[in-house]
């Protein structure tokens, strides 16, 4: 559709946030910034993130970043988590730059994360 | 081809009344002519403008000499209030005005500010409504013209022009009235109303988009200079080529609804009451306005938790307006919700249902049945950290 601000894959995304929720017992990370709200949970498995949720507030293209994120990481090695750019998934989503700060959040969140992992308190 | 969309932005545009469409068409053939012209085409593009002139006239009853056609209400209101602020420039450069105007009219005054006028900017009520006694403070001797719209275009609010206007003739104020939402759609008298400049657009009732009027009432010191410039037309106050076609539109839109205006109320009020019935349970709801007064073609709520732009995307395909700017470059909160009182959060989160002479009772019922999933939805989409 002409004018649409948002492209077919962030309808999609949006529309069906198979990831959204929370991992009881697994590690989170909550980021409250830039008008935005989001809590990321994880689980790992012999170094390799198990499963993978969120929880946000904001507009569509921060939801649909989140469920795009949370389907990419699941199955991936932990360290993978501080490899995420902004950039790319701005790109992928086609993401206003104007809302450049709401995806720096998600990337926060998900080094906040990786951090966590790392310092050994993953169950 | 079956309607892919809801359509709840009637406070927006409306469709163009398939007789007025009709009317236009004839007059694409019959009326091209330039109705300056003396030749027997001309006079008839001239007498095509006359009768709609006769019909809008009919419609406010005021004589049509009274009107000045425009491009649409902001046109209209620039040349009302720059205009007439101008002419009457010797006698004072105090203006009022409402926080909670539309554009077309707060855009103009900035101006005015910067030529030298000197505004005040009156706040409402959190109800939106402006007391007349607030409105008769702010005048001063010096103050020469002022300006308060009929009905607020997000919140439907309905400010008492009547009593508005007498306070503005005791002192001997110029009163401009932005009735783009009103005209068509409630009653207006303009031989009973103390009003003497008042902007319209056809669009909003009916009509064609690219056409309105302003009416200027015949009365002394009622003047404005002219913003546009290049011909005689129009009393070289808005001259130009008039668009016969378009006019024409506008007369039969007019017509059409001094016929049915109060059934078209009706309408509205039934529409607005089953509306709010189905979904003033939600909780965290907030009316921005009110329910039961104002014009009840417009709901504008709010809601706490719940950001604005997702909850317009996950209410389509039902075509509404947001508390925001709505566009991807600026997401700020209306300025009309932050002068009544609302958070920036619940100013995002407004949605305006504005309903029109089409809408359905169904319709309305499947808005309220999507608000209320999306709110949900939302809701459990957020983390549990409260705002």
């Amino acid at each position: 559709m002409s004018g649409d601000p948002y492209s077919a894959l962030v309808r999609d995304l949006f529309a069906d946030t198979a990831h959204a929720g929370d991992l009881p017992g697994g590690v989170t990370a909550d980021i409250d910034a830039q008008g935005v709200r989001v809590r990321l949970s994880a689980t790992q498995d012999e170094g390799r993130i198990k499963a993978l949720r969120f929880r946000a507030w904001g507009c569509p293209h921060l939801i649909a970043a989140c469920e795009h994120l949370c389907s990419r990481y699941e199955g991936r090695p932990r360290e993978s988590l501080s490899e995420f750019r902004a950039a790319d998934i701005m790109r992928d989503l086609s993401v206003p730059v104007e809302k450049t700060g709401r995806i720096l959040v998600l990337e926060d969140a998900l080094r906040s994360l990786g951090r966590r992992f790392g310092g050994g308190s993953a169950p | 081809m079956a309607k892919d969309f809801i359509y709840l932005d009637y406070a927006a545009s409306t469709p163009t009344d398939p007789r007025v469409t009709g009317r236009m068409q004839e007059c694409r053939k019959s009326a091209f002519a330039n109705p300056s012209s003396n030749h027997v085409a001309g006079r008839i593009s001239r007498a095509t403008i006359e009768r709609a002139a006769q019909q809008l006239a009919a419609l406010l009853n005021v004589d049509p000499d009274t009107l000045i056609w425009t491009s649409g209400a902001t046109e209209s209101d620039n040349l009302g209030i720059a205009g007439a602020a101008r002419f009457r420039s010797h006698r004072g450069k105090h203006l009022v005005t409402l926080l909670t105007e539309h554009k077309a009219v707060t855009d103009v005054f900035r101006m005015l500010e910067k030529q030298g006028f000197e505004v005040t900017w009156l706040k409402p009520d959190d109800d939106g409504r402006l007391q007349p006694a607030t409105f008769a403070r702010a005048l001063r001797e010096d103050t020469q013209l002022a300006s308060v719209m009929h009905v607020n275009n997000e919140t439907g609010v309905m400010q008492d022009i009547e009593a508005i206007g007498s306070i503005c003739r005791e002192h001997d104020v110029l009163f401009h009235v932005d009735a783009a939402q009103a005209v068509g759609k409630v009653p207006i008298d303009l031989q009973a109303l103390p009003v003497d400049l008042l902007s319209l657009t056809a669009h909003k009732f009916y009509g064609p988009k690219g056409i309105g009027a302003l009416y200027i009432a015949d009365r002394p010191g009622c003047r404005v200079e002219p913003i546009l410039f290049g011909g005689g037309q129009q009393q070289r106050i808005r001259p130009g080529t008039l668009p016969a076609e378009l006019i024409a539109g506008l007369g039969l839109a007019a017509e059409i609804a001094e016929a049915r205006i109060e059934a078209d109320l009706g309408h509205l009020y039934k529409l607005r009451r089953r509306l709010w019935a189905g979904i003033r349970d939600v909780d965290g709801i907030l009316v921005n306005g009110e329910v039961e007064s104002g014009f009840p073609g417009i709901l504008n709520v709010s809601v706490s938790d719940v950001e604005g732009e997702s909850l317009l995307l996950e209410l389509e395909p039902i075509c509404v307006a947001t508390g925001s700017a709505c566009n991807s470059k600026s997401q700020e909160p209306s300025y009309v919700l932050r002068a009544l009182g609302r958070s920036d959060l619940l100013a995002q989160s407004a949605i305006r249902f504005s309903m029109g002479r089409p809408t359905t009772g169904n319709e309305v019922d499947y808005a309220a049945r999507r608000y209320r999933e999306a709110v949900a939805r939302l809701r459990d989409l957020a983390p549990a950290a409260a705002l």
